[in-house]
């Protein structure tokens, strides 16, 4: 039987959404999705930098 | 490994004309997703012309496979497409999936009938739709995705006013 993701609830899933950030969701939403997409470009050349920094401290 | 660089992956698909879909996490933070994903997956459809732009769209960014050791012999063209299904790339634009099909989604004219087109960086392209999104990731059952189903569907209720 095919199981619609709209009607179906999940509780493990309900249990994860307690905890997310729904103002980081909110905040991003306001956003068009490009901005989305440069935010995570940003993001991953953040974490790029950070593994860089961790390497550097060995 | 590099940033990866979705405006020059979307606008070298678009510009050679390849049928594609964003899907995974990309799809997903176009959407509205806050995580952070490093690569760009399209599912592409798999005609011959269709195989053909993609060789043109990457064959210039240096495409192998990503993993693998260096010096194993991979050259990204018809015939390799043809003889496989699902790719996971490296390319100088960064880290690209190709995916001629996704568990729980199906192929390309499956997931375009989900999607909408976006904006994006001057092009315009099919994105696939939240409710696909979820679909797709409840498919694959993987526990780490559960964080990422939960925050979907969060944002399809803060979409509808939730």
């Amino acid at each position: 039987m095919e199981r619609s993701s709209e009607r179906y609830v999940d509780p493990v899933i309900e249990a994860y959404k307690k905890d997310l950030d729904r103002t980081l969701i909110r905040e991003n939403l306001r956003r068009t999705p490009e901005e989305r997409l440069r935010a995570l470009m940003e993001m991953q050349r953040f974490a790029v930098e950070l593994r860089r920094a961790a390497r550097a401290a060995r | 490994m590099m940033p990866t660089r979705f405006p020059e992956l979307l606008r070298a698909l678009s510009e050679a004309g390849v049928e594609f879909v964003v899907v995974g996490g990309a799809a997903a933070v176009a959407r509205g997703s806050v995580r952070l994903t490093q690569d760009l997956d399209v599912a592409y459809r798999r005609t011959p012309e269709n195989m053909r732009r993609l060789v043109k769209a990457l064959s210039s960014h240096r495409p192998y496979l990503r993993g693998a050791p260096a010096g194993l012999p991979f050259v990204l063209d018809e015939s390799t497409l043809r003889a496989g299904l699902n790719f996971t790339l490296v390319t100088d634009l960064g880290w690209i999936d190709l995916l001629g099909e996704v568990t729980g989604g199906g192929g390309y004219d499956e997931l375009v009938r989900h999607s909408s087109e976006l904006e994006l960086f001057g092009t315009r392209c099919p994105v696939l739709g939240l409710d696909k999104l979820i679909d797709v990731k409840r498919a694959a059952g993987r526990p780490k995705d559960f964080e990422v189903i939960a925050e979907l569907e969060a944002i399809r209720e803060m979409e509808r006013g939730g």
